[in-house]
């Protein structure tokens, strides 16, 4: 068990290293001078001005010092302040990181809870499985950015159910994260759908409807666990996508969050602040892939580790 | 009047908030209504007094020395002073500040000296008419400088720590969402033009950054908010139709929205080239369909609303794609390749115009070059448009390697044409003249024209260097901006001041 966590450590440790020095070499091969692209086009800075945030940001050094220097910065857990918004990166992620996880988490919940409804009521039942398939399939060609539009209209502008303005905590949350959730449900019903229809071909389940089970208690008791390891390693996948954040639904709702950070540290070429959304995100994927091994062991007992 | 709240969607949210640091409109907008500057300007150009009762201008404009009121506090307590005067211009002035604006409305700042509690003078090193101008914006606005010692390094993060003398105080700010302001109850000093003496009338301003503008037409036409920031050509009509809504309108100052054409550098060395490609464009159609006919075009590098404007330049220059073509086969351009472009010497007519990234291209400016690079075409140019990142679009167009650039530059003073135009300011230098031209009247018209403050003289002088800029073809103006803003009816009071910002100090609500 501890030679286990051990190597969980270890390659955790690994994956963190490898995103720091990606990041850190990314942003470098961006082409372009960076006191430039820090100060955006519509500048009157002086040339003294630029000479003084070149070497407050040790921009004149060897690059090789610049590495090492920001590694040995990382590994006393400083992430350094934002260059652009003259506060520490690690505040600033902390506070954008709340909005964004609330976002995600009701967002993946709901697609969980469609897609599963979607797929054990229809998987094998021609008809169901038609109309199931159709907007499965509408829903994750939408692009969120109408979608989100649409509902805005709808549901705020036109019914004022949801106010677009004022409303924080669950109101605010609803209309974003349906945006969010429509098309993840579509995505995650086709897959469940697939690994049950072929669980439910298997001897084992019409050894179950023979001993008299109901349709529906073969589904939820029996099939229903054997379809779920594809499910759990996707939902993985797409939750640790989305707390890197929702660029676009954040937009149209003028929501806080990772993803708006994100995009303007990224047009800013504001270092700090890209290398801890990565290191951020990294974590977020090593911390999530373990929930999603240990989920396996409980869905699968043969996947159990010896 | 007293009492009730309004919440206002703007369309950006601010990166950086500290006036001194920050070159955005959007810090300035939110801002001036926290901060106050020595005089204010009004919109025919005229100054009055504000936090300085009255000032002097040494016959060199190398000093000016204003005496200040006596009964302005900082929302903190601090006593508003000449050492307070000090204080922030000599942060403004520091390069450790890292001042992407106010430092060079400073212009050549060389000290202030305080001559009394409540009287200083400021120095320059050369003379500097723009300093009144610059004086009334609020970049030139006033922090505690018990603030300043105790937060100055992180003013840019925004929220309470900013303290000002202006009508409202910043209660909060929540990055990505809002930015709350309370009423100043203390505040008595507005400019003398103000309609209210007093107090602002509002409890309470929420400013909610929306950045998708149907979205904020959307929240507007809803009654979700209050106020609109930047309605876009296309919601215009529908604002106007909402009979509980209202439209104010107001035209952006300072450069126009122009093509700079960079003369350093074949072909644009040739005037004739570039007056081809003055007379190739049909501006006039371009921006009435595309903007659906809401943004003036545009006949003068300078803004109509701006002091000095040249109206006589209207309707100066035609589209005439014959003329155009004529001019190139007199420059020299009178081959034709495979694919209809122009050659000489067995060379295409091709220039280069670098497209912005996404995220800092406004107004559908792509899509309106889209149309002049197909104009272009017709009278065989070649007009590439590169979109990279922002380092290399700095290092082409600022590094004068592009041969046309294209941007506004926002300002309520004519001084923005040596911003634009005098040799001093090559963008090589850190400047903002893209077209590199070397022009001696333009530079001494320029030069002068920061030298005196008799309004006729600078008028002529101005006048002058617009003409020139047109004659020479060195920029091609193409619209006027309008910062159009939705707001009910129940909103009274509301007034736009010469960079078209609302404020709110005089701001009502009929709704309770």
């Amino acid at each position: 068990m501890i030679a286990v966590l051990i190597r969980r450590a270890a390659s955790a440790l690994a994956v963190l290293l490898g995103a720091a020095t990606l990041a850190f070499a990314a942003l470098e091969l961006i082409p372009g001078d960076k006191v430039a692209a820090l100060l955006g086009p519509a500048t009157s800075a002086s040339e003294q001005v630029k000479a003084q945030i070149r070497a407050e940001y040790g921009f004149d050094r060897p690059i090789v010092v610049q590495y090492l220097h920001y590694l040995g910065r990382l590994v006393r857990g400083d992430l350094g302040d934002s260059y652009q918004l003259s506060r520490p990166v690690a505040g600033l992620l902390a506070e954008q990181l709340w909005p964004t996880a609330q976002l995600a988490l009701a967002a993946i919940a709901l697609a969980v809870a469609l897609a599963v409804l979607s797929a054990v009521v229809t998987a094998g039942r021609r008809a169901g499985r038609a109309v199931a398939t159709a907007w499965e399939l509408a829903a994750v060609s939408l692009p969120s950015f109408w979608l989100g539009i649409l509902l805005l209209t709808v549901f705020s502008f036109q019914l004022g159910m949801f106010p677009v303005v004022g409303g924080e905590g669950i109101s605010a949350l609803v209309l974003p994260a349906v945006t969010l959730a429509l098309p993840i449900a579509g995505m995650l019903a086709q897959v469940l759908r697939e690994g049950l229809e072929a669980a439910l071909a298997q001897p084992f389940a019409v050894t179950a409807r023979a001993r008299g089970l109901s349709h529906t208690a073969v589904r939820v008791r029996h099939t229903l666990r054997h379809a779920t390891v594809p499910l759990a390693t996707l939902t993985g996948w797409l939750t640790g996508s989305l707390l890197g954040g929702a660029v676009l639904v954040e937009t149209v709702f003028g929501r806080p969050g990772v993803g708006a950070l994100t995009l303007q540290a990224v047009s800013n070429k504001d270092m700090p602040v890209v290398i801890g959304v990565v290191l951020l995100s990294a974590v977020v994927f090593v911390v999530i892939s373990a929930v999603v091994d240990a989920l396996y062991a409980v869905v699968d007992p043969r996947l159990k580790a010896g | 009047m007293k009492g009730g709240s309004l919440t206002y969607a703007a369309d950006t949210e601010p990166v950086s908030f500290d006036i001194h640091v920050s070159p955005q409109d959007i810090t300035g907008a939110i801002q001036r209504n926290v901060f106050d500057s020595l005089i204010s300007q009004d919109t025919a150009g005229e100054f009055h007094p504000w936090l300085a009762s009255s000032w002097e201008i040494a016959k060199d404009l190398k000093s000016y020395t204003f005496t200040l009121r006596e009964d302005v506090k900082f929302t903190d307590g601090t006593a508003f002073d000449a050492e307070a005067v000090k204080v922030n211009f000599d942060r403004i002035a520091d390069p450790k500040t890292k001042s992407q604006l106010a430092a060079s409305l400073l212009g050549p700042y060389a000290g202030s000296d305080v001559l009394g509690t409540h009287k200083i003078k400021v120095r320059f090193k050369e003379p500097f008419a723009p300093f009144l101008q610059a004086a009334s914006t609020a970049y030139l606005g006033f922090y505690s400088p018990k603030a300043i010692k105790a937060s100055g390094a992180v003013f840019g993060a925004g929220g309470p720590a900013q303290v000002g003398t202006g009508p409202f105080v910043v209660e909060s700010y929540s990055k990505g969402q809002s930015l709350v302001l309370k009423r100043n109850p203390a505040y008595v000093w507005p400019p003398k033009t103000s309609a209210n003496a007093g107090p602002a009338h509002l409890d309470k301003l929420t400013i909610r950054f929306l950045p998708e503008a149907s979205v904020r037409v959307g929240a507007l036409n809803s009654g979700q908010i209050d106020l609109a920031a930047a309605v876009q050509p296309t919601d215009i009509k529908a604002v106007e139709a909402n009979p509980a809504l209202k439209l104010l309108r107001s035209d952006h100052p300072g450069g126009n929205y122009s093509l700079y054409l960079n003369v350093s550098k074949a072909p644009f060395s040739d005037e004739k080239v570039r007056k081809a490609v003055q007379h190739a464009l049909n501006v006039d159609l371009n921006v009435k369909s595309l903007y659906f006919g809401q943004y003036k075009r545009a006949w003068s590098p300078l803004s109509p609303s701006t002091p000095g404007y040249d109206a006589s330049l209207e309707n100066s220059v035609p589209h005439d794609p014959v003329k155009a073509g004529k001019l190139l086969d007199e420059a020299g351009w009178t081959a034709r390749d495979s694919e209809g472009y122009r050659t000489k010497d067995g060379k295409r007519l091709v220039v280069e115009w670098p497209l912005l990234p996404a995220q800092y291209v406004r107004d559908q400016r792509n899509i309106l070059g889209q149309a002049f690079q197909a104009e272009l075409k017709k009278v065989g140019i070649q007009a590439n448009r590169p979109q990279n990142d922002i380092g290399t679009y700095t290092a082409q167009v600022y590094g004068g390697k592009a041969d046309i650039a294209d941007y506004s530059w926002g300002r309520f003073e004519p001084d923005v044409l040596w911003l634009l135009f005098n040799s001093a300011n090559h963008a090589t230098k850190g400047g903002q003249n893209a077209t590199f031209a070397k022009d001696a009247d333009i530079d001494s018209w320029t030069n002068a024209g920061r030298k005196t403050l008799d309004r006729e003289v600078r008028a002529e002088l101005y006048g002058k260097v617009q003409k020139r800029v047109i004659d020479l073809a060195l920029a091609i103006p193409i619209y006027t901006g309008t910062n159009a803003l939705g707001y009910g009816k129940h909103v009274e009071g509301l007034v736009t001041d010469a960079n078209t910002w609302p404020s709110f100090h005089n701001v009502w609500t009929t709704k309770r």
